[in-house]
C-alpha cells in the first residue's frame, strides 16, 4: 500500500511539472487566423429563419445573407439584391439580384433561391407571416430578378427582409424547398455568407471558416451593409456561461471577444488596457406585458395606469444596469435619433407619484387582490427590475405577488392566459414597429381592443413613412393610455474584446471587416 | 464471487428499468418545452404548437416513453434537439471532460487528504492536528466558484501560466491539454479533499483504540509500522467506499466549476439540457449516470474484499 502510494506520488508530481512546463511554452499560442469568440451560452439550431434566439443569429449572420442588411444607422441597403422597383401603389414589389453570388455548395444563387427560400420563411420563419401572410404571389420573373405581389401595400416590407434573425435568409432552393417548421440539419447549414459552416462540437464550440468563393460587394463596409471582408480564417464561437470567466479569458488572451458583460463591470473594464469596451449603438427594452385576455387587469386601464404611475424606472435599470453610460429612462418606444422617436404619451412612462397612483387605483375598484408577476432568474435585470417594481408598488398599496420560475418555465406559462396578470421579457431593438410583439394579437398579452386593430392595420398597410410615423404617434398614446405593456427603458449592452482586434462592428458582434492591429 | 457479481448484475438491470421510468416521469413533469427556447421569445403559440406536432412532443407522455425505452434498448438514445446529433456521442464527448477532471481531481484527493489525515490522527490534539483540521474545515467552506475565479484572476490572468478556461480534447491536442485540468481539478479537489482528510482522521482515531493495535504496539512493532500497517490499512476501508462515491460523484456534480471553467463536462450539459429541456439528452445522461453509480457501487463491493478478506460477498 505505502509504496502503491509512493508511485502515485511520484507519478503525479512528475505530471504536473510536465503540465506547467507545457503551459509555460504554449499558453499564449494558439492558431494563427483563428478568432476565438466567448458567447454566453450554446446556442439552438442555426436555421436563423425559424428562430429568433439572438446566439444563434449572432453566428448564423456570418454564414446566411438577406437581400437587404442594416448600416450603422440601421437603414436598408442591398446585400443580394441589386435594385428594386415598387409598381401598382405598393403592392408589385420587383426585386433585381446580384449576379454571380455563389452558395458554399459551389452553385450559383439565382431567383429561384430565393423564391423558394421566400416560401418556406412565409410557411415556417419566425417573421415570416408579417410580410408574406398579405402575399399573392412569389414568382421568378427572370434568372436573377423575383416579383412578389402582395394584396395590400407593406410600408415594411424591406426591414422585414434585412436581418437574418427569424427572417429571410436564403437557402439553396433544394435546401429550402423541402424544409419544414422543423430547424434544418447541420449539413444544410449552406449560405452565401463570407464564412461557412465546419463543425459544431457540442459543448465545446461551433466553428466557421472562410469561404474562399464569396464576392463583397463593392460598397464600403458599415454596419451589417456594403462589403464584407473575412479576415480570419476560422471563427470559433465558444460557450462560456460564466461572465467572470468570459471577463478574465479575454484579459488572459485566450478568447479575442466575449459578449454579454454584466453592468457592474463597466466602469473598472472602461480603464483596462488589457481590454476594449465595445457599446453596442441599439438598446434593448425591458418589456412588462399586462393581461389582456383575463384577470384582473384584463380590461381595467385605470389600474394600469396605477401601477404605471407608481413606478420610478431609473432606480430599476440602475439597480439592473449599473453604469448611468449603459441606461437611459427613455419613454419613447423607439430610441432618439431614429425615424419613429415620439413623445406621444410619454408623461405617463415613469411618474413615481405613490399618492396619484393610490387614488386611480381607488377609482379603478381595485382592494388589494394580489396582482401576479410571473418573471424568470435566467435574466438577471428582469428579476431585478420586478423586484424594484413591486417594492415600489408596495408604497402605492399594490400587492404584486412575485411568481419566479425559470425562462423555459415562463414561455411556457405565459401562454396560458389564467397563470399570471403581469410577465417580464425584454426585447431587441427594431428599426420599424410592426415588428413588436405587443401589435401581434396572439403573442402573449393579446392587446387586441378595437382602438389598436384599426391602428394596426393602418401601420401595416401603409407605404407612406410620413402616415405611418403619424400613426405609429397614435398607437405610442394609446399604449401609454390602455398600458398593454410598460417599457422599462433602454439598455445598452456591451462586449469586451482583445485590443489587438480592430474594426469591430457596432451594430453587434460581426467579424467580417475584422482584423488584428 | 463470480455468483456474487452475476446476482448484482441483474439487480442492476431492475434498478435501472425503475430508473428509467422515474426519470422519464420526472423529466415531463417539470412545465415548460424546448419549443421556445427552440425558436426563440417572439414565436407566437400557433408556431409553436405546430413545431411541438411535427416533433411528436405532443403525443402521450406513455407513448413518449415507450418510443424512448424502445430505441435505448437498443443503444439509441436518440438525437438531441438542440445540438442535432445523437445523445450517445453528446454523452461521449463530455465524458472524456468529466472522466479525466474526475481523474486528475482523484488523485489531488489522495494525495492530499490521505496523507494529512494520516498526520493529523497521529499527531491528535496538538497544535498541528488543530491547523490541519481548521484548515480542511476553511477548504470545505469556501465555495468553489470563489476559489476557481481566484484561480483564474491569479495562474492565469495576471501570472499567465495556465489557460483560463475550456478543455480541448486530449485526443486532438495531446496530453499536454490536460494543462486545461490543472485549476479546475484543484479548485474541485479542495473541499473533497478536505471530507477525506477529515474522515481518515476520524477512521484511524477509531481503528487506534482496536485491541489489536495494542497488541501491536505491545508486541514492539515500530510506531509508524503500526500506524501504516494497523491502523491505516483498516481505517482505509471507510475511506475507500468514500472514494467511489466521491468519484461519482465528481463525474456527474461538478456543474459549478465547469461552469466557471468553461469546461465541456457532464454536469454542464445536464444542467444546459434541463434549463433548455433537451428530453433526450436529460434522459440518456441521467441514464449513463444511473449505471456509472451501480457500476462503482459494485466495484467498491468488490474491493472491500480484497482489503479485507474476512468480508463476506453474498
Amino acid at each position: 500500500m505505502k509504496s502503491a502510494l509512493k508511485h502515485l506520488a511520484r507519478g503525479a508530481a512528475a505530471l504536473t511539472a510536465a503540465l506547467f512546463l507545457s503551459a509555460q511554452a504554449q499558453v499564449s499560442a494558439h492558431a494563427a487566423g483563428v478568432l476565438r469568440e466567448a458567447t454566453i451560452g450554446e446556442p439552438p439550431p442555426l436555421d436563423v429563419m425559424v428562430t429568433t434566439a439572438d446566439v444563434a443569429t449572432a453566428i448564423g449572420r456570418h454564414m446566411f445573407e438577406t437581400l437587404y442588411a442594416w448600416d450603422s444607422t440601421y437603414k436598408s441597403q442591398p446585400m443580394l439584391a441589386d435594385s428594386e422597383r415598387v409598381e401598382d401603389g405598393g403592392k408589385t414589389i420587383v426585386i433585381k439580384l446580384r449576379e454571380g453570388v455563389q452558395f458554399h455548395n459551389g452553385k450559383e444563387m439565382t431567383a429561384k433561391d430565393v423564391v423558394a427560400s421566400m416560401e418556406r420563411w412565409g410557411k415556417f420563419g419566425a417573421r415570416g407571416k408579417l410580410l408574406m401572410a398579405s402575399a399573392t404571389s412569389v414568382e421568378a420573373t427572370g434568372k436573377y430578378e423575383v416579383t412578389l405581389k402582395l394584396s395590400s401595400p407593406n410600408g415594411a416590407w424591406k426591414n422585414l427582409v434585412s436581418d437574418v434573425n427569424g427572417g429571410l435568409a436564403i437557402y439553396p432552393e433544394e435546401i429550402a424547398a423541402k424544409a419544414t417548421g422543423q430547424p434544418i440539419e447541420q449539413k444544410d447549414y449552406i449560405g452565401t455568407g463570407p464564412y461557412k459552416f465546419k463543425e459544431w462540437r457540442p459543448n465545446r464550440y461551433v466553428e466557421l471558416e472562410k469561404f474562399a468563393g464569396y464576392k463583397p460587394r463593392k460598397e464600403k463596409g458599415d454596419g451589417f451593409a456594403g462589403a464584407r471582408v473575412a479576415n480570419f480564417d476560422t471563427i470559433r464561437f465558444i460557450p462560456v456561461p460564466d461572465v467572470g470567466t468570459r471577463v478574465s479569458g479575454v484579459q488572459a488572451g485566450d478568447y479575442d471577444y466575449a459578449e454579454m458583460i454584466s453592468g457592474d463591470l463597466y466602469d473598472q473594464l472602461s480603464k483596462d488596457k488589457s481590454v476594449q469596451v465595445q457599446r453596442t449603438n441599439a438598446p434593448i427594452f425591458g418589456l412588462f406585458f399586462m393581461n389582456s385576455k383575463e384577470g384582473i387587469l384584463k380590461d381595467n386601464y385605470k389600474l394600469r395606469r396605477a401601477i404605471q404611475t407608481a413606478l420610478d424606472k431609473s432606480q430599476a435599470l440602475r439597480v439592473s444596469f449599473g453604469s448611468k453610460d449603459l441606461w437611459k429612462a427613455e419613454g419613447s418606444i423607439v430610441p432618439k435619433d431614429t425615424p419613429w422617436y415620439s413623445t406621444a404619451g410619454i408623461d405617463g412612462y415613469s411618474p413615481h407619484d405613490a399618492k396619484k397612483a393610490k387614488e386611480l387605483a381607488k377609482e379603478s375598484g381595485y382592494t388589494g387582490q394580489p396582482i401576479r408577476l410571473l418573471v424568470s432568474t435566467n435574466y438577471q435585470a428582469h428579476y431585478d427590475q420586478a423586484a424594484v417594481f413591486t417594492r415600489q408598488l408596495a408604497d402605492a398599496g399594490i400587492n404584486v405577488q412575485m411568481n419566479v420560475v425559470d425562462w423555459a418555465t415562463l414561455i411556457k406559462m405565459r401562454g396560458q392566459s389564467e397563470q399570471w396578470d403581469i410577465f417580464v421579457t425584454h426585447h431587441s431593438f427594431f428599426p420599424d414597429p410592426i415588428l413588436f410583439t405587443f401589435l401581434n394579437a396572439s403573442y402573449p398579452g393579446w392587446w387586441d381592443t378595437a382602438k389598436i386593430k384599426a391602428l394596426r392595420a393602418e401601420l401595416v398597410n401603409s407605404s407612406d413613412q410620413a402616415a405611418r410615423k403619424a400613426t405609429w404617434d397614435k398607437i405610442q398614446a394609446l399604449i401609454y393610455e390602455q398600458v398593454p405593456v410598460m417599457k422599462v427603458g433602454d439598455a445598452y449592452t456591451y462586449d469586451i474584446a482583445s485590443p489587438k482586434l480592430k474594426g469591430l462592428n457596432p451594430n453587434g458582434p460581426a467579424f467580417w471587416n475584422v482584423s488584428t492591429k | 464471487m463470480w455468483a456474487f457479481a452475476l446476482k448484482r448484475a441483474g439487480a442492476m438491470l431492475v434498478t435501472l428499468w425503475a430508473a428509467s421510468v422515474i426519470i422519464f416521469a420526472f423529466i415531463h413533469l417539470i412545465p415548460g418545452d424546448p419549443i421556445y427556447v427552440l425558436l426563440g421569445d417572439t414565436a407566437t403559440p400557433d408556431q409553436a404548437d405546430r413545431l411541438r406536432r411535427e416533433m411528436g412532443l405532443d403525443d402521450p407522455i406513455v407513448v413518449q416513453y415507450f418510443r424512448w425505452a424502445g430505441h435505448a434498448l437498443t443503444g439509441d438514445l436518440g438525437q438531441s434537439i438542440f445540438f442535432q446529433a445523437p445523445v450517445a456521442s453528446v454523452i461521449a464527448d463530455g465524458a472524456e471532460t468529466s472522466i479525466l477532471l474526475a481523474t486528475l481531481t482523484m488523485i489531488w484527493v489522495v494525495l492530499i487528504g490521505v496523507p494529512i489525515g494520516v498526520i493529523a490522527a497521529v499527531r491528535q490534539g496538538t497544535w498541528l492536528d488543530q491547523t490541519l483540521s481548521g484548515g480542511a474545515m476553511l477548504m470545505a467552506s469556501v465555495p468553489t466558484f470563489w476559489v476557481g475565479l481566484y484561480l483564474i484572476l491569479i495562474f492565469a490572468a495576471t501570472l499567465g501560466w495556465l489557460p483560463s478556461s475550456g478543455y480541448p480534447s486530449i485526443f486532438e491536442g495531446g496530453l499536454g491539454n490536460l494543462r486545461y485540468l490543472i485549476l479546475p481539478s484543484l479548485t474541485l479537489a479542495a473541499p473533497n479533499a478536505a471530507l477525506i482528510l477529515r474522515l481518515t482522521r476520524a477512521s484511524m482515531l477509531d481503528v487506534a483504540r482496536e485491541d489489536y493495535v495494542r497488541t501491536a504496539r505491545a508486541k514492539g512493532i515500530r510506531p509508524w509500522q503500526v500506524v501504516t500497517r494497523h491502523i491505516l490499512r483498516n481505517a482505509l476501508l471507510t475511506v475507500v467506499s468514500a472514494f467511489g462515491f466521491t468519484f461519482a460523484a465528481l463525474l456527474s456534480e461538478a456543474v459549478v466549476t465547469e461552469t466557471v471553467f468553461a469546461l465541456p463536462g457532464i454536469g454542464r450539459l445536464v444542467v444546459q439540457s434541463i434549463l433548455r429541456r433537451d428530453y433526450p439528452v436529460i434522459q440518456g445522461i441521467i441514464l449513463v449516470i444511473v449505471v456509472i453509480y451501480l457500476v462503482i457501487n459494485l466495484i467498491v463491493d468488490l474491493t472491500y474484499r480484497y482489503l479485507d478478506p474476512r468480508v463476506e460477498l453474498q
